[in-house]
């Protein structure tokens, strides 16, 4: 018997990334890095919202255009944020966000 | 105009209303003027201010306050006059026809004595309709009377309004009362006040000029110069004459009392007219002050009277107090007297408290104010809360305190012992101002007043009242006798003759002692007047000792004042003759059924003597002999013919105001007639020899009042002639004495001073009442203001010092308080607050990991619970 791909599987996989991402922004000093692991968490979204697309009938069209939405927002998110780590890096000349502690209490 | 004019027609007393308000109305003009005058001055640099000035008189100011105040009282008098005419002439049209029935009635009576039987009963039928007839007559004249003679309206109402009810006292009433004596009281006022405003205006003279000089007040630069008071002057003796005339007008207590207020506000404000001396404010003080010691007896007469008996109307008092003349039963056997007895509370039925008749009984029975058809004047019950009526009783004593409370209030006004010591030195105040009020009229209110409320007073009250007035005319006479000021001796004739008055009415001379008023008013207006004339003559000199000789230099003032010396020293034929021997003759009638009494006749009759020893000496000192001072000869003049024509007036009347016809019959006097018509019942009922006859039902107490004023009357008339002579034979001598002294220089007066050194120390100061009120009163008073003060400093001032230390020390507490507990827990909020951040602030280390780490951890926390109660509630 072929083993049969499941819903289980997709959200594993999700959830699998969204711990990497999540890992990797909390451990990263790199800004770069960071921005990686935020398209990894948005990417495991964006897996759990075209699995839920796939097996339930109720969000066939939602769970896709949720998804491509998210793409969207990732580029988006990306640019700005580079923009953003640009100016960083002007400003400090690095791109260690540990030096950004002007906000501290 | 029309309606005033068939207003008079018909309500004749609105004349004196009138006459009353007249000098009212010109004081409030004065003084409107005035204060238009002040508010332009105030304004005078703009133009609106400056025409205003201009209008109301300028720097300059006229005499015109003096011509409307003149006017007015001037009106007042033609008012008066037509009054008092009118009155005289209704009042004698009645009388005639009375006294032609009563003739009729008598003849009736004689001839029934000696009728036979036969023709008794028809006599009769015809004296009772004779009888009807004399009743329906009276009757007549008393509804005339009160319909056209008197009036008066609810001023104040003291119960809630709505309730209009006069029995239990709630309604205040200002009133109008004319009977003859209030009629020729109105003329003798307006009359005198008319001369004297005319005297005044040459007297004031110096007042117009926009600054006087004040030669008697020094201060460092020299005299005090201040603005002229011309106007100001007018006003007060406007006022002063409205308030007079009030005070005669007045149908009740209340009102009079106003008056009597006014008058003595009056009084004080002209004393005090040139209030930068300091004996003038001084005087003006003391006159003041003694008048309010009367005063407060005066008020405690108004309470116990409006306490017992709800009114201050003089005729409801009257009525109350006073036996009726006759009741449904015929004449009453008490008539017009105050009848005593005892009240037995235990006794009590329905109609009220057993009520026995006794001479000494402690309680006065009060008759109904509104008496029944049917009812018995004398009765056995007496209500405790009476209907208007029913007649209810009072404790006599009270009564006697009403009395002596209203009478001393009158020794204050008239200047009696021992309230006389303000009279002297109200001479303080401008002459006209002496004349006008401390002469002729202000002083006279007291006796005035007494005379009103005659009806009012007890035997014990009316003994009093003629020792207070015998005491006085002696000691003031005896003090006249040294005065050297020419002002202080009639002053104190002045304070003699109201004593003569008092006494009168003491001894039941009531109608000689309000003649005598008259008369004296007339003699002594002119006296003060001449006096003011020769004082603006020598340029403001009053002491005699520097006079002397003036006779030739002012003769019409002279000759004038020797016809008032003469009226007041008694000269037959003068008005004072008639007044003084009557009430000598009252005097001798009371002490032969009184011969305990024996120095009301006495000092009187002494006291004449001296009066006309002292008179004589002034006239002497001031006109004969050689000029004592050259200068003030040499300047002296006589005065302006504003000033003299007063004079001769008064003069005249001085001297014929009092003649009947016949001239020389000392009982025929007309003012002595007219003065007759007011006298109360009462007054015939306590004066009379006590005929103890039988009557019919309360045993032997109850006298015949009728009888016994018949007799009084012919006692006074038999001693007319006696007490007269004896008098003239005084006042004889008297004047001899006082020739022989002061103008033949048989005597020196000086020597007669040395040889009697302490005699004439003591007369000069005054009987040492001055000293004696020092002593007395006066100084105590300071002592206890003394102690006052060192208690208000010291005990009262400690007081508030401690409670504000107090103060302080708690505030201080109150301070450590707010610091320590209050202020330490807000602080102790703020560092707990401030700590807790500064410790929290860690938790925001700005790493980026970290943020993400409690992110992570938080998002899985949350999952974990909502994983939880999911299963749970898939479970459930």
């Amino acid at each position: 018997m072929i083993f049969a791909v499941g819903l289980d599987h997709f959200l594993l996989l999700g959830a699998l990334l969204f711990v990497c991402g999540a890992v990797c922004m909390a451990t990263k000093r790199n800004a770069i890095g960071i921005l990686m692991g935020v398209e990894l968490v948005l990417n495991a979204a964006t897996i759990n919202f075209v699995a839920f697309a796939r097996y339930n009938p109720v969000f066939q069209v939602e769970g896709q255009i949720f998804a491509l939405f998210v793409i969207v927002l990732a580029a988006a998110e990306a640019a700005i944020a580079l923009a953003i780590v640009l100016n960083f890096y002007n400003n400090h000349m690095t791109v260690d966000v540990d030096t950004a502690e002007e906000l501290k209490g | 105009m029309m309606n005033l004019v068939e207003l008079f027609g018909e309500h004749p007393g609105w004349y004196f209303v009138a006459a009353t308000l007249t000098p009212l109305l010109s004081f409030v003009l004065i003084l409107l003027a005035s204060a238009m005058w002040c508010a332009g001055r105030a304004y005078r640099a703009t133009p609106a201010g400056a025409a205003i000035f201009n209008l109301f008189g300028g720097e300059e100011r006229g005499r015109i306050p003096a011509f409307v105040a003149t006017g007015a009282i001037a009106l007042a008098f033609v008012f008066s006059l037509i009054g008092f005419i009118r009155f005289t002439a209704q009042q004698s049209t009645f009388e005639t026809q009375i006294n032609q029935l009563q003739t009729k009635l008598h003849q009736l009576q004689t001839q029934k004595k000696t009728a036979t039987e036969k023709w008794t009963h028809e006599l009769e039928e015809e004296i009772e309709a004779e009888e009807a007839k004399l009743e329906n007559k009276e009757k007549m004249w008393t509804s005339a009377r009160s319909y056209a003679w008197q009036g008066n309206f609810d001023w104040l109402r003291i119960r809630p309004a709505g309730i209009r009810d006069a029995d239990n006292g709630t309604v205040l009433q200002l009133g109008f009362k004319i009977d003859s004596l209030s009629a020729l009281m109105f003329v003798m006022v307006t009359f005198i006040a008319t001369l004297i405003h005319v005297f005044s205006i040459g007297y004031m003279s110096e007042e117009l000029q926009p600054e006087v000089e004040d030669h008697q007040v020094h201060t460092a630069h020299g005299h005090l110069v201040r603005r002229g008071r011309f106007g100001r002057f007018f006003m007060f003796l406007s006022l002063f004459c409205f308030s007079m005339l009030n005070l005669v007008l007045a149908d009740n207590l209340f009102q009079v009392f106003l008056s009597w207020e006014l008058v003595g506000i009056c009084s004080y404000l002209l004393i005090g007219f040139y209030t930068e001396r300091q004996s003038a404010s001084n005087a003006a003080n003391k006159a003041f002050i003694t008048n309010r010691i009367g005063d407060a007896g005066f008020i405690l007469g108004l309470l116990i009277l409006w306490t017992n008996l709800g009114t201050f109307n003089f005729d409801e008092i009257f009525q109350r107090v006073r036996a009726p003349l006759s009741d449904t039963h015929g004449s009453v056997d008490v008539a017009g007297r105050i009848v005593r007895g005892n009240v037995d509370p235990n006794n009590t039925t329905k109609a009220g408290q057993r009520f026995t008749p006794d001479e000494d009984g402690s309680q006065v029975l009060l008759f109904p104010h509104r008496p029944p058809e049917h009812y018995h004047a004398i009765v056995s019950r007496v209500s405790d809360n009476p209907k208007p009526d029913q007649h209810s009783a009072m404790p006599y004593w009270l009564l006697v305190a009403a009395g002596l409370g209203i009478f001393l209030g009158c020794v204050g006004k008239s200047a009696q012992f021992p309230l006389q010591v303000w009279l002297p030195d109200a001479m303080e105040g401008p002459t006209p101002v002496s004349a006008l009020i401390h002469a002729a009229t202000m002083v006279a209110a007291g006796v005035y007043l007494v005379g009103r409320c005659y009806p009012l007073f007890t035997y014990d009250a009316l003994v009093v009242i003629a020792y207070t007035g015998g005491i006085t005319l002696f000691v003031a006479a005896t003090i006249a006798v040294v005065m050297t000021d020419i002002k202080k001796v009639l002053a104190y004739s002045t304070v003699s003759q109201l004593g003569y008055m008092m006494l009168a009415l003491g001894v039941g001379g009531w109608v000689a002692g309000l003649f005598h008023l008259m008369t004296h008013a007339f003699f002594k207006a002119l006296l003060f007047l001449c006096s003011g004339s020769v004082i603006y003559g020598c340029h403001h000199e009053q002491d005699m000792l520097k006079m002397g000789g003036l006779f030739p230099k002012m003769k019409i003032t002279a000759l004038s004042m020797l016809a008032g010396v003469l009226a007041i020293a008694g000269i037959p034929l003068f008005t004072g003759w008639y007044s003084k021997d009557a009430i000598l003759a009252q005097a001798l009638g009371f002490i032969y059924v009184h011969p305990q009494h024996l120095f009301l006749f006495l000092l009187p009759l002494v006291t004449a003597g001296i009066t006309a020893f002292y008179m004589a000496r002034m006239w002497l000192m001031t006109f004969t002999g050689k000029p004592r001072d050259e200068h003030v000869y040499e300047h002296a003049h006589e005065s302006p013919w504003t000033m003299t024509a007063p004079l001769i007036i008064l003069a005249v009347c001085s001297v014929c105001v009092a003649w009947g016809w016949p001239i020389y019959d000392a009982e025929a006097s007309w003012l002595e007639h007219n003065v007759h018509h007011a006298q109360h019942h009462a007054v015939l009922a306590d004066f009379g020899h006590v005929d103890f006859t039988e009557s019919k039902d309360h045993g032997e107490y109850w006298v015949v009042a009728k009888k016994q004023a018949q007799n009084e009357r012919l006692y006074a008339f038999h001693n007319h002639h006696l007490a007269g002579n004896l008098a003239l034979g005084l006042v004889a001598i008297s004047l001899a004495f006082a020739g022989l002294i002061y103008w033949k220089r048989v005597l020196d007066p000086a020597e007669a001073k040395e040889q009697f050194p302490s005699l004439h120390a003591f007369l000069m100061d005054k009987w040492r009442f001055d000293r004696l009120y020092s002593v007395i009163l006066v100084r105590p008073a300071l002592v206890v203001g003394h102690w006052l003060a060192w208690f208000d400093l010291h005990v009262i001032d400690g007081l508030i010092h401690l409670l504000s230390w107090l103060t302080v020390l708690a505030s201080k507490w109150d301070g450590i308080f707010d610091n320590a507990i209050v202020d330490g827990l807000v602080n102790l909020v703020g560092n707990v607050m401030y700590d807790a951040g500064a410790r929290l602030r860690n938790v925001q280390t700005g790493y980026l990991r970290s943020y993400v780490l409690f992110l992570v951890l938080a998002a899985a926390g949350i999952f974990m619970v909502l994983a939880y109660f999911v299963r749970m509630a898939m479970a459930g």
